[in-house]
């Protein structure tokens, strides 16, 4: 072998310039360089490897693979090739794979300092710590001169958790360095690196030292930096050694002094509340009335600080009904006045965290309540309130906010009182008298706003979120546009726009290419022929704005319009997954995108941020957007999987029609594994044979297409393309392809595995660690993401997968209707076990006996199941899981099935005041059509139609259409161009 | 946006943009009983005209607009104001006063061509915006019979104001 590798000596000054040619970027006469080595000797492997390497850069990829792998068959013991062959892996982002081979490298040649940089970095991104600390103590071993190998060194000893070595390695480097300049950013940063070393290792007095020495001689030259490690750490050593009034003191007068540099960070108070033992859940003898005086001091020194005054709000004891002149009374009356009187839009937002406390929020509700009633009496006296119209239309905003987000969290503690409704000479009825909140109040007040003021777009969006949650996804979309077009410029109301529209079911208004909008309004231009009304803010040379948005990776939209697709048609359900995949690309990227900082950031000392930002990316995965996308693009696989029918979750109740018809008795994956394509009707069926017709036609396409720019390509251009592949061919624009792939719950395992493994390990560490990743989830539910976990492994036969995941759903929330679901599936899939093949002796005992940990075997799951009904009769949500868990168990009618789903609107006996939202309602109503109940659904749709008087999703059908239709008429118009014509030119 | 604060803080004025025509437009439709057409929102977008076609804002809420446009009549300038007006919750609290004298500020200085006069029509029924303009310095110069068409009573009353440089 060594002897193929052997060249005459001027090839092998040939191939030394070859090499710096590569490093220079010289690309084509690098590539005319391999070749003269090439004529001579065909068959040498590294320059083979060279050249490929070379030719990818030029954008000849498959060729210049095909040579590299050519070359390292030739020569498999060169660490040239093998470093050639990472670089080409790690350019496909490959990381793990490309690891390997750079370990390769190094096994001939141990000391190559640019494979063991190279290595570092991808063992940083692949979080392999421990060989990291190795990779560097190599380096350092290597190259002791340089500075950035000492302090990579203790990076990766802290990232491994070994803190000592940390700190010996940083004393080391400290002791030998000499002629620091003044004012170095990088040593100050290599400073406060090991003052975060010290604080990790609780040696507080030791950074507090090493902090102040530095600080004083300039070598830190970050001030917030130093007041804010200053700050804790005196509140970290005088809590530690539980010492002495000075500490204390020292430790205030830090944070005070870093609320007077910044006085609306919420940390800052806290640390200052906590360092006079007055926090309130840290501070053992927490005492309420002196925290508030606390804060009541620091308002007077600050008064243009919003935040004492709002903190104090949520420290005040909460107040007993009727009691007017208490503590949070007053600190609450100023605070909402003045915010009324300069009229700040986020009061409700500011306010409504208060609102787990009843107290609190009647109060609040009471003050509001009060000006509105001043303003309505006519009443003059009253010289607390200036009677000034802007503030008279903040005040009905905040009260339809108010009662809006009430009576949109149930779970929320109600108010005892009834909502006030203020007397109104306009045009708008004020809604009949009720003794809680409902959407009508605030449509009621909201109305009474627009019509007193049109002009204010807030107004008009509040409008659309109020029709919204009333379950009007038309009215929705006529307001909050009614908002956009008084303000053209306002990117957040076009955006609200494109997302109310989608919501009604308009996708292509929203968001279509210029020739796909306005089909309803006959022409005219549409948007001024720029597509979607999500166009006016994307780019003008993109296909469409759909297309840039996914671009510029915005999740919103995407999520937004994936619940659109998955909402509109069973045959649009490709595109729905089609979205919710992008998202999972958005955030791969994202994660991706922190390779280049492992190197650049360590290079360049800024080494608390970039470990900052290792922490961040390490639960990225938690962000709602990523749970969300895994979720629903796992649930609609699932439902791949089963053949059975989609049911209509979403907004548009009317089209659950058409997917109706199916005996579905399946249900829930009751079968658990095969035979889903047996329980499909004839319709589906056809629409499956269709879609993979179409898939196989756009394959075709495809084909052909690449054939043609094959062709094509072009001819070397010294342009350096880099080695990330370019993006692939969309070869299914439609995701018709995915909805007849051969694996569907492998697809969707995959995406909600990362995140398993991020919760679990979560979980094993500290109940710090735990609350954290509760803190995260709290916006998409926890609870959701376990029982799809559950739902895909049951499927797979990953039985105790199956039974973990249903064990942390059940532990967060033993009584979730779509846990007693999986509950009843569980025991049932137990009894399953002993007639068809059982997995295996010892999986099965385990699942078993785990599932009777959380629902008892002496009971069966038939009694479990209408014992789980009895207890929450009052709850629509679990009426219906209960519904589904009966139809699941087989052993009652389709009728006695119905007729527990009617009780969701309280028509069974006894069942009065069970709590039912339009969003539950219309499950339920997707539900009764996936039990090809025809009859009884349209019963369904009828009651619900009546009983939620502003909503429109339970119209029939045709009555939608025509909704929708004008809603299109309503976006697409040119300005101006309303419904009646007007007269002749008039002035004056 | 390009707003100046007015006198009172609470009280602004922003030029006429396309993007904020919208609001004009629902002013209109709240404030006249007379839909305008495409050629008047194209007029009051004009360059020149830019000093003296506002929208008003009271506490950043646009509550008011005023639109005038130039004429030349035997070799004079006048300007035409087509249109003021301010939703009516927000009316007595000084906002029309400071606009129209916005307007005429903006007239007296204006150049190239120097503005001689500012007139306007005024419904007969309309008592209160006659006293408003005659408050100003406006005088009524004529009646116009059947000015208006479609709306009762037809005739209006002509109000007009030299404008001393």
């Amino acid at each position: 072998m060594a002897a193929k590798r052997a060249l005459t000596p001027k090839e092998a000054n040939l191939f030394k310039d070859l090499l710096t040619l590569y490093e220079t970027r010289q690309l084509k006469k690098g590539l005319k360089t391999a070749d003269q080595i090439l004529k001579k000797f065909p068959e040498h492997g590294e320059t083979l490897c060279m050249k490929g390497l070379i030719l990818t850069h030029m954008g000849q990829r498959d060729e210049g693979i095909d040579l590299v792998k050519k070359g390292m068959r030739l020569d498999l013991t060169s660490h040239i090739v093998w470093h050639v062959f990472g670089l080409i892996q790690k350019g496909e982002k490959n990381y793990e794979e490309a690891l390997k081979s750079y370990t390769q490298a190094l096994r001939f040649d141990k000391d190559n300092i640019n494979i063991l940089r190279d290595a570092a970095q991808l063992q940083t991104q692949l979080r392999l710590y421990d060989s990291l600390v190795e990779t560097r103590y190599t380096l350092l071993k290597l190259r002791p001169t340089l500075r950035q190998h000492w302090v990579a060194l203790a990076v990766a000893y802290y990232l491994n958790g070994n803190l000592d070595q940390a700190k010996n390695v940083m004393e080391k480097y400290e002791s030998i360095l000499k002629n620091i300049p003044d004012y170095d950013v990088e040593h100050s940063e290599t400073l406060l690196f090991h003052v975060r070393v010290l604080e990790a290792l609780e040696e507080h007095s030791q950074a507090l030292s090493l902090l102040d020495t530095n600080a004083k001689e300039r070598a830190i030259v970050d001030k917030t930096a130093i007041m804010e490690y200053r700050a804790r750490l005196l509140s970290a050593s005088s809590s530690t050694t539980g010492e002495a009034q000075e500490g204390e003191g020292e430790a205030s007068a830090a944070w005070h002094t870093l609320i007077d540099h910044n006085s609306e960070n919420i940390d800052y108070y806290y640390g200052y509340l906590a360092s006079l033992g007055l926090h309130p859940t840290l501070s053992p003898s927490y005492d309420s009335t002196k925290a508030l005086e606390t804060l009541q001091t620091l308002s007077t020194a600050l008064p243009r600080a919003s935040f004492p005054r709002r903190l104090a709000l949520t420290l005040a004891p909460s107040p007993s009904s009727e009691d007017t002149n208490g503590t949070f009374h007053t600190l609450a009356k100023p605070y909402i006045l003045t915010a009324l009187q300069k009229g700040i839009p986020s009061l409700f937002v500011d306010l409504k965290s208060l609102y787990t406390d009843q107290g609190k929020m009647e109060a609040i509700q009471g003050i509001v309540e009060d000006v509105l009633r001043s303003f309505d009496s006519e009443d003059t006296s009253n010289a607390e309130i200036d009677r000034d119209p802007s503030m008279y239309i903040w005040t009905l905003y905040f009260l339809a906010q108010h009662y809006s987000y009430l009576a949109s969290h149930p779970t929320l503690p109600q108010p005892s009182s009834p909502p006030y409704i203020p007397s109104s000479s306009s045009s708008s009825t004020p809604p009949n008298p009720s003794p809680y909140p409902t959407q009508s109040h605030s449509l009621h007040l909201i109305s009474l706003a627009i019509s007193h003021t049109p002009t204010l777009p807030d107004l008009h969006l509040l409008q659309s979120k109020i029709l919204k949650r009333a379950g009007d996804p038309y009215g929705a979309a006529t307001a909050v546009n009614r908002a956009r077009e008084l303000d053209g410029q306002d990117r957040f109301l076009n955006g609200k726009t494109g997302n109310a529209l989608m919501r009604a079911g308009l996708v292509k208004e929203a968001s279509g290419a210029p020739g796909e909008v306005g089909s309803g309004s006959g022409g005219g231009g549409g948007q001024q022929g720029k597509g979607g009304v999500l166009g006016v803010f994307t780019k003008k040379d993109a296909a469409s704005p759909a297309s840039d948005l996914e671009d510029m990776q915005s999740l919103s939209y995407l999520l937004e319009e994936a619940d659109a697709q998955r909402r509109t048609a069973p045959s649009n359900l490709g595109l729905a997954l089609k979205r919710y995949l992008a998202v999972q690309k958005i955030f791969t990227e994202i994660q991706d995108d922190q390779y280049d900082f492992h190197g650049y950031c360590l290079r360049k000392f800024t080494i608390n941020v970039y470990l900052n930002l290792l922490t961040w990316e390490d639960s990225l995965l938690l962000h709602p957007a990523y749970l969300k996308s895994a979720i629903s693009a796992s649930q609609i696989f699932v439902y791949l999987h089963d053949g059975t029918l989609f049911p209509s979750f979403g907004i548009l109740g009317g089209a659950g029609k058409d997917r109706g018809g199916s005996g579905s008795k399946g249900g829930k994956g009751g079968k658990g594994g095969k035979g889903g394509a047996g329980e499909m009707t004839d319709a589906e069926k056809k629409a499956k044979k269709k879609a993979k017709k179409a898939a196989a036609a756009q394959k075709e396409k495809a084909k052909e297409r690449e054939k043609e720019e094959g062709k094509k390509a072009p001819q070397a251009a010294n342009e350096d393309k880099g080695l990330e592949p370019p993006a692939p061919k969309d070869d299914d624009p439609d995701g018709t392809k995915l909805l007849v792939c051969e694996d569907p719950l492998e697809r969707a395992a995959k995406l909600l595995a990362p995140v398993v493994k991020l919760l679990l390990s979560k979980k094993d560490k500290t109940s710090k660690g735990k609350n954290a990743s509760q803190k995260r989830m709290k916006g998409y539910g926890e609870i959701e993401f376990w029982v799809t976990v559950y739902d895909v492994a049951v499927r797979r036969k990953k039985f105790l997968q199956a039974i973990q995941a249903l064990t942390q759903a059940h532990t967060l929330d033993p009584e979730h209707p779509e846990v007693h679901l999986r509950l009843i599936h569980a025991s049932k899939t137990v009894s399953s076990f002993s007639s068809s093949s059982p997995p295996s002796e010892t999986i099965t005992s385990t699942f078993s006996s785990q599932l009777s940990n959380l629902l008892p075997s002496t009971i069966s799951p038939e009694t479990h199941n209408s014992q789980y009904l009895q207890k929450h009769s009052k709850n629509a949500r679990a009426i219906l899981a209960s519904a589904k868990a009966l139809e699941m168990l087989g052993s009652s009618t389709k009728e006695e099935v119905e007729t527990v789903v009617f009780g969701m609107l309280g028509s069974g006996a006894g069942a009065e005041g069970v709590h039912v939202d339009v969003e539950t309602a219309l499950e339920g109503l997707g539900y009764l059509y996936s039990l090809a109940s025809d009859e009884k659904a349209e019963e369904f749709r009828v009651k619900c139609d009546e009983r939620f008087v502003s909503s429109t999703v339970f119209k029939s059908e045709q009555e939608q259409g025509k909704l929708r239709d004008a809603v299109r008429e309503e976006v697409t118009r040119l300005p101006g161009e309303e419904k009646e014509k007007g007269d002749g030119e008039v002035s004056g | 946006m390009t707003s100046s604060k007015a006198n009172n803080s609470r009280v602004s004025f922003a030029s006429l943009t396309l993007n904020n025509l919208g609001t004009v437009r629902k002013l209109n439709s709240v404030l006249f009983p007379i839909k305008y057409t495409e050629k008047f929102y194209e007029g009051i977008l004009s360059p020149d005209v830019e000093n003296f076609c506002k929208l008003v804002y009271y506490n950043d809420i646009p509550v008011g607009t005023i639109c005038c446009r130039f004429e030349n009549k035997d070799e004079q300038v006048h300007l035409y104001l087509m249109t003021m007006g301010v939703l009516a919750p927000y009316r007595s609290r000084g906002l029309g006063s400071q606009t129209l004298q916005l307007i005429l500020d903006a007239a007296i200085s204006h150049e190239k061509p120097s503005i001689n006069k500012i007139y306007l029509h005024v419904q007969t029924s309309n008592v209160e915006a006659k006293q408003f303009y005659e408050k100003h310095g406006f005088k009524q110069v004529g009646l116009h019979e059947n000015y208006y068409k479609k709306i009762v009573p037809h005739d209006a009353w002509i109000l007009e104001k030299t404008i001393e440089h």
